[in-house]
């Protein structure tokens, strides 16, 4: 009992680590306050349940979860690549709206708030990973990867660029890097991570309903990359775990589920007003929050 | 005929519902420039205390009412303080539009927590058989929602105009420096303008309130709806924030003419999404001052 709670948490810590090193790239490491982060996990999320309801292998559709919200990414990025600061932000904001009510409301693929049932768990060259145990050792390999791609990606000269773009965007420019594509790519692979991290929850879960992409579900992952801090890989990782596990102890102290979600939500916003008035650097951050 | 003239009423209704709450979310940001996203949560909390003071305690109405207005005032004040910290920091306005939608999912989450999920209703009036007009229909307590909303409007615009603390409102709002030099105190104008506009805000969750029902997320969906007007008529910008309101009330009431009505919230993020990107100054707005360096 205790041991399926454990893998349990695991599978969270792994999933929330994804989207939480995804976002970090796009606010941390290029300064892009994306607030459609969500978007791109619910994306990901109904593409993959829907390819695989129809029957397609588990890769595929991972595959494809990443690939279309990486589209959708890069799609938001062309037209707000010019919005800044605030800007920027509302208009990723509006689009998390967007992709909510679509889904909300188009029933003839998503169900709508009935929501998508049974999708099945993934089996992947005739290994099955039906039971959680098997499924914790997927997240855990899915979510190091992603961790070790986007450590390479912001360790690359490339990374370099996307530093120097959130730092000095007109400087950048006129070191001859195109800024606008950099903040592009950038948006775009953050999508991906986003989307395939919607894809290994949709899976897990094998339900998934609009009301598990809500606004609210931003909270937590804003959190993390802002109590781990801005530009730091290792502080995303260590905040993943802290947060995922801190709201947890009020489930052994005998709260009804109908208090614990938003006692959970209550904390996480708590904390994160603490963190932007008393400790803006975060704990591990590089830049502070300006 | 008819079809257009109850679309007509019904987006005058909305319409006026959201230029309330874009108006005193207006004249924050024009004063403190930048977005009060909690100001949904002021407007949402605000109606669930005048539930609980009239519903569950029995309070008398009139009593209730001012109550959560000055309810709604204090929290705006306290929202201030938590704003003030940042800004002695000297952080850039998405830092404070992070606080702000942390506050609004703090104090959404508390209404949840204290009043549950399921839907409340005021009750206070009766609902009434509507009237007819030119096969429209539209019942008295939206008449007194429309006119209550327009006499409040003008009312907030001749204090914008006329009264002393409007003008230094307007001061800060054009040039703080310049304000500051002939002698009024920013801070106490960030301070009003979040009373005032929070009052605004309490005012509307009581016309709301006796309208709809209430639930513990109504406070983001207003505030998206009144952000939206205000972007569009012209963020900071009062009378702008008002034009906005209406426009999107008709917009939304028309547009589901030809779209099913689930997506009635899809256009107004689609026209949120767009005024962003080609013309974020709205139709009366002028500049922000970080958009010259463009």
């Amino acid at each position: 009992m205790i041991e399926a709670y454990f893998i349990h948490l695991l599978i969270l810590i792994g999933i929330y680590l994804i989207l939480a090193i995804s976002l970090q790239l796009s606010i941390g490491f290029t300064g892009l306050f994306n607030l459609g982060h969500i978007a791109f996990f619910a994306i990901g999320a109904y593409v993959s349940a829907l390819l695989a309801l129809s029957g397609i292998p588990f890769l595929i559709c991972f595959l494809f979860a990443g690939i279309f919200a990486m589209l959708f990414g890069f799609l938001i990025s062309i037209p707000t690549a010019k919005l800044k600061g605030d800007y920027f932000a509302l208009a990723t904001l509006a689009f998390t709206f967007v992709v909510y009510t679509i889904i909300l409301n188009w029933t003839s693929l998503t169900r709508g708030p009935l929501g998508l049932p049974g999708i099945p768990k993934p089996i992947i060259f005739g290994i099955n990973f039906t039971s959680n145990f098997n499924f914790m050792i997927l997240t855990a390999i899915i979510a190091l990867v992603s961790y070790y791609i986007i450590k390479k990606i912001v360790t690359s000269p490339f990374g370099k660029a996307l530093e120097a773009t959130r730092d000095d965007e007109l400087a950048t420019r006129t070191l001859g890097k195109n800024t606008l594509k950099i903040k592009s790519i950038s948006l775009a692979v953050s999508a991906f991570f986003a989307g395939i991290a919607g894809s290994v929850y949709a899976s897990y879960i094998t339900f998934i309903d609009p009301s598990s992409f809500t606004i609210m579900q931003l909270i937590p992952i804003l959190c993390i990359v802002i109590i781990g801090g801005l530009a730091s890989l290792k502080g995303t990782a260590i905040a993943t775990v802290f947060l995922v596990l801190l709201p947890e102890p009020l489930r052994f102290i005998g709260f009804p589920s109908s208090v614990v979600g938003p006692a959970r939500q209550i904390i996480y916003a708590l904390i994160l007003l603490l963190i932007l008035i008393y400790k803006p650097k975060g704990f591990y951050g590089k830049v502070e929050l300006e | 005929m008819s079809v257009a003239l109850q679309l007509l009423i019904n987006g005058l209704i909305a319409g006026a519902i959201y230029a309330l709450v874009a108006s005193g979310f207006s004249l924050i940001y024009s004063t403190c420039k930048f977005v009060h996203f909690a100001h949904g949560a002021v407007i949402a909390f605000s109606a669930y205390i005048l539930y609980f003071l009239f519903s569950v305690i029995g309070l008398n109405f009139g009593f209730s009412v001012v109550l959560a207005i000055a309810f709604a005032s204090l929290l705006g004040y306290g929202m201030n303080i938590v704003y003030n910290k940042l800004r002695q920091r000297k952080v850039s306005s998405v830092i404070l539009l992070i606080a702000s939608f942390a506050l609004l999912i703090l104090i959404e989450s508390l209404i949840l927590l204290l009043f549950g999920a399921d839907v409340k209703t005021i009750g206070y009036i009766k609902v009434a058989k509507g009237l007819e007009i030119f096969g429209a229909i539209i019942t008295p307590l939206q008449i007194f929602i429309i006119v209550a909303s327009f006499i409040l409007l003008i009312l907030l615009f001749y204090f914008m105009k006329k009264t002393k603390m409007g003008k230094a409102m307007r001061a800060v709002s054009d040039n703080k420096d310049v304000a500051e030099i002939v002698g009024i105190s920013s801070e106490k104008i960030y301070s009003w303008s979040f009373i005032i506009g929070s009052a605004i805000a309490g005012i509307a969750a009581i016309l709301i309130s006796l309208e709809q029902n209430l639930e513990p997320m109504m406070g983001t969906s207003l505030m998206i709806k009144g952000f939206t007007g205000a972007i569009i008529g012209g963020i900071g910008s009062v009378p702008g924030a008002i034009l906005g309101s209406l426009l999107l009330g008709f917009s939304e009431n028309f547009g589901s003419w030809f779209l099913p009505s689930g997506y009635k919230d899809a256009i107004a993020f689609v026209i949120l999404f767009l005024f962003l990107l080609f013309r974020p100054k709205g139709i009366l707005g002028v500049k922000r001052e970080g958009d010259k360096e463009k």
